[in-house]
């Protein structure tokens, strides 16, 4: 199964500390660059709607539709989440569409150097973006300790199990109260 | 890499972090482990401290002090010792002409801490000789302070934050802790999950109303019609404590009497809300073991604000929930230090440790410490007098000290017209900014991070921040305490301090609610609640104890008034009501937010109205498209947010932009008692712009001559 970040609505207050987080832990560039309004482009979306404010992110489908959708190949299934490849992404917005949580973005990058090449692209290029569960970060997933109501979960096999069960343990105990025939 | 203990410099929350300083410099932020936040933080305490990096994204920090030889010239930097000289014999000469009471100074309700406003209203009281000055509680919780000191004896929250979880009810009332305070909501969702039942009164949908048992969305401008229905219907559904009432309270009768008409069946028409649901509310209150009631900006800046604070604290004094823990008032403190400033006397009618000024032996008692032979009696101007004493020709000159007038004031338009009449204003402060740019004298100070201090958050916590970095090398800046010293020694009063722990002793020698609140004490991550009276003393978490309240009978005085409406009507000219509000990302007048580049990305300028969509669409209006909002006072360009958590007939914009600053639309209309504005009601109307590329256009050009035209006022 593959693992994933959820929040739970009911604690979210909307104060968009984990765009941040998450910005900060993906920086643009070289890393030493400051965010901008320009560049700021969180893997985690804050959506306040009618009575229920929440983060929406990426929910690392097993069957993922972008996935699937891509016509490149770029998104894949890598150890127990979905990645993209951003060498073969080629900002078609297949993905975007297809993603039935709106958890897809499509950005433009500025061209860097890269060092030690002369050739450098001076066209912006491309990037598909959505929660890569900040694979590559020591600490693991950097929106969920900064939230400050830790409305925000790590959801695996084992916790998974563990919902499963209390879920069902209440169900035979309404089961228990409620069903008389 | 090392790591250094502060306050965050944002709400009243007081969540304690630890900067991550190398090669002096800050490079980042970690929560650490405060009574209040509990090893949590909102994205300011995260985020915001790269504005101490000079970032100039919005403007950039004062370097080197500087004068303004004639009115109409250009800023110019000069050593400390000519921009001194040029502001005391300045100052000195209208003191002589016009009297000490021609002089307004204010304290600094935010990163500067205690001791820099205790030397500032010691400036003022000891070495001008006038009451005149203020802080921005002026604007935001001084009907608390008002009210309560009334009420209770104390302007301050009666319990802690950390209370409000084990509370079995709260009461919110207009105040959106998920905006204001993340860490006091955090606790509120904690009281939820224990059981707590939660009721909420708020014109929007705010987050906190996701959690409510009830919601109840009255009119804007309903406040005291609303909670006279709660007082009427405790008392004709015997719902109250009488035995309560009959040991600790005074005034029933005259209390009962007033709010006898006030039945939720007549109020209905005036709050839009259905009896019942005010019945069930007020009865959900009565009910439980213990209730907290909590409230902010959208209590006090009402020109009826102060009789409602009144009437909020008697709703608990009846029902007995004071004087215990977990229960209690609670005016939750907006700026991270608006509780601090207060509590060291920059108000002008209360001395350092809440001491009135009318108080002859507390005078003569300052005065021997002060080595003066007296302190004036009469209680000086507020912050909302000054436009007005300017107009009356009673004010020549204006200290600043760490705020924005020209930012943060109801009808910019009518205080700058009076500003300019100002024969000298002086502004101390760590940013360019509005009224910087006026300025005859700006002194530069070192800001929150490079100065130690202790701050009071808003449960009156008194906590110590330490030095992080110093100032970078290429600035000529000192710390706030020393620039009112030099100012006092120039005007030949001798006023000398090496450190901030030596203005503490002194402060806290005088005034016996501090004086237990030793340095070390506060040591670390220590908290020292006020009151505290001797060195022994842990500190008084909740107020009140034994039923004894701080009143001159030592009784609770029960109150309510009549309703009265907010002064401007909507008309067919200007048909919405304006209601400034906060957002979670940005702070007061944003010139240290507006800096910090990771909370600068989510919003900017020229911010955003708040409108219904079915009103939105009345006038026109798109999602996000640029639009006019204006009063009779002003116009200013903003963007539509259509947004169905506002109610209809109702605007709300955050008065933290420049560009699209909504104070230039409100009305001055002040609360009688503690003048405080009338932030919360002006009339307006909201028109589209046909030609959103213009618009944008016109936009960017003016922000970005705004900050150009800083930058270059600051690098003269
Ligand atoms: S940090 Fe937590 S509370 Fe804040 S918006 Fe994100 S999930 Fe919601
Ligand atoms: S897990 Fe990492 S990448 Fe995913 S939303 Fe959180 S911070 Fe962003
Ligand atoms: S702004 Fe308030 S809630 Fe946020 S970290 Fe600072 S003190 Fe805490």
């Amino acid at each position: 199964m593959n693992r994933f970040v959820i929040a739970e609505a009911s604690k979210c207050i909307g104060c968009r500390t984990c765009e941040i987080a998450c910005a900060v832990a993906h920086p643009v560039g070289s890393g030493a660059q400051a965010l901008s309004p320009q560049t700021f482009s969180p893997r985690l979306t804050v959506v306040r709607s009618g009575s229920v404010t929440a983060p929406i992110l990426c929910r690392h489908c097993d069957d993922a539709p972008c996935a699937r959708a891509c016509p490149n190949n770029a998104i894949s299934q890598t150890g127990d989440s979905v990645q993209i490849d951003q060498s073969r992404c080629i900002g078609c917005k297949t993905c975007v569409v297809a993603c039935p949580y709106g958890a897809m973005t499509v950005v433009s990058v500025p061209a860097q150097a890269q060092p030690g090449s002369f050739l450098t692209s001076l066209r912006p290029r491309a990037e598909a973006r959505k929660c890569d569960l900040c694979v590559g970060r020591a600490e693991g997933p950097a929106c969920i300790p900064a939230c400050p109501t830790k409305a925000l979960h790590l959801i695996d096999q084992e916790t998974m199990a563990a919902t499963l069960r209390r879920r069902q343990e209440q169900a035979v105990q309404n089961l228990a109260a409620s069903v008389t025939l | 890499m090392k790591k250094v203990i502060t306050v965050c410099p944002y709400c009243g929350s007081g969540c304690k972090i630890n900067l991550l300083v190398k090669d002096n410099k800050v490079v980042g932020a970690e929560a650490a482990n405060g009574v209040t936040n509990q090893g949590e933080l909102c994205l300011k305490g995260y985020y915001g401290w790269d504005f101490l990096n000079d970032t100039k994204l919005l403007t950039p920090r004062l370097k080197r002090p500087m004068i303004r030889r004639q009115k109409g010239g250009e800023l110019e930097a000069v050593s400390w010792d000519e921009a001194i000289e040029f502001a005391s014999s300045r100052l000195k000469a209208i003191k002589e002409k016009y009297g000490p009471d021609s002089i307004m100074l204010t304290g600094s309700s935010r990163g500067t801490g205690n001791e820099s406003n205790y030397v500032a209203q010691k400036f003022a009281r000891a070495v001008i000789g006038t009451n005149n000055i203020d802080c921005c509680a002026r604007v935001c919780h001084g009907p608390s302070v008002a009210g309560l000191m009334q009420t209770l004896g104390n302007g301050a929250m009666s319990n802690s934050i950390v209370e409000i979880e084990d509370t079995k009810c709260i009461l919110v009332f207009g105040y959106n802790a998920a905006d204001s305070h993340p860490i006091v909501a955090r606790r509120l969702i904690k009281a939820k999950e224990k059981g707590a039942k939660i009721i909420v009164c708020d014109p929007r949908y705010i987050e906190t109303a996701r959690l409510a048992d009830l919601f109840l969305p009255l009119k804007n401008g309903s406040n005291m019609a609303l909670v006279n229905a709660f007082a009427n219907v405790l008392i004709s559904e015997n719902l109250y404590k009488q035995d309560f009432v009959a040991r600790y309270a005074e005034g029933f009768e005259e209390y009962k009497a007033m709010v006898a008409k006030y039945t939720p069946e007549y109020t209905a028409e005036i709050t839009g809300l259905d009896p019942q649901l005010v019945r069930d509310a007020i009865r959900m209150y009565a009910a439980a073991p213990s209730a907290t009631i909590l409230w902010g900006m959208g209590v006090t800046q009402w020109g009826q604000a102060v009789d409602v604070v009144k009437g909020l604290s008697s709703l608990a004094t009846i029902t007995g929930n004071l004087a215990r823990p977990n229960v209690g008032v609670g005016p939750v403190r907006g700026q991270n230090n608006v509780q601090g400033a207060c509590d060291m006397g920059a108000l002008p009618n209360t001395l350092p440790g809440y001491y009135y000024v009318t108080d002859a032996a507390a005078r003569e008692k300052f005065a021997k410490a002060w080595g003066v032979p007296s302190i004036p009696a009469e209680k000086g101007y507020g912050l909302t007098d000054v436009p007005h004493k300017i107009a009356e020709g009673k004010l020549k000159a204006n200290y600043i000290f760490g705020e924005d007038p020209l930012q943060t004031e109801p009808d910019l338009g009518m205080v700058r017209r009076e500003f300019e009449k100002l024969e000298l204003i002086i502004v101390q402060d760590i940013f360019m900014t509005k009224t910087a740019m006026i300025a005859d004298v700006i002194f530069p100070a070192t800001s929150w991070g490079e100065h130690e201090n202790v701050f009071s958050s808003a449960d009156r916590g008194f906590q110590r921040c330490y030095k992080a970095i110093d100032p970078p090398a290429d600035f000529d800046v000192k710390d706030d305490w020393e620039i009112h010293s030099m100012m006092a020694r120039a005007m030949g009063y001798p006023m000398q301090y090496n450190n901030a722990q030596e203005i503490w002793d002194e402060l806290r020698g005088l005034c016996d609610l501090y004086t237990g609140a030793t340095w070390d004490k506060m040591a670390d991550l220590g908290y020292v609640q006020w009151p505290c009276p001797t060195e022994d003393h842990p500190g008084t978490p909740w107020l009140y104890e034994g039923n004894k309240f701080d009143t001159p009978s030592g009784k609770a005085q029960l109150f309510a008034a009549e309703w009265r409406a907010p002064l401007e009507k909507v008309d067919a000219d200007y048909p919405l009501g304006l209601c400034t509000v906060r957002e979670v990302g940005h702070y007061s007048c944003r010139s240290m937010t507006g800096n910090c580049s990771a909370l600068q990305t989510l919003a900017d300028e020229p911010g955003f109205v708040q409108i219904h969509p079915e009103d939105a669409k009345t006038y026109g209006v798109k999602d996000q498209a640029l639009v006019w909002v204006s009063s009779r006072r002003g116009k200013v360009i903003t963007r539509a947010n259509l947004n169905d958590r506002v109610n209809k007939g109702a605007v709300y914009m955050t008065y933290q932009w420049w560009i699209g600053a909504c104070n230039e639309l409100t009305v001055d209309h002040l609360d009688p008692v503690s003048k405080t504005p009338e932030y919360k009601f002006s009339a307006v109307k909201v028109e589209a712009i046909a030609d959103q590329k213009w618009a944008e256009t016109h936009v960017q050009n003016e922000y970005g001559k705004m900050k150009a035209d800083m930058r270059k006022a600051a690098q003269a």
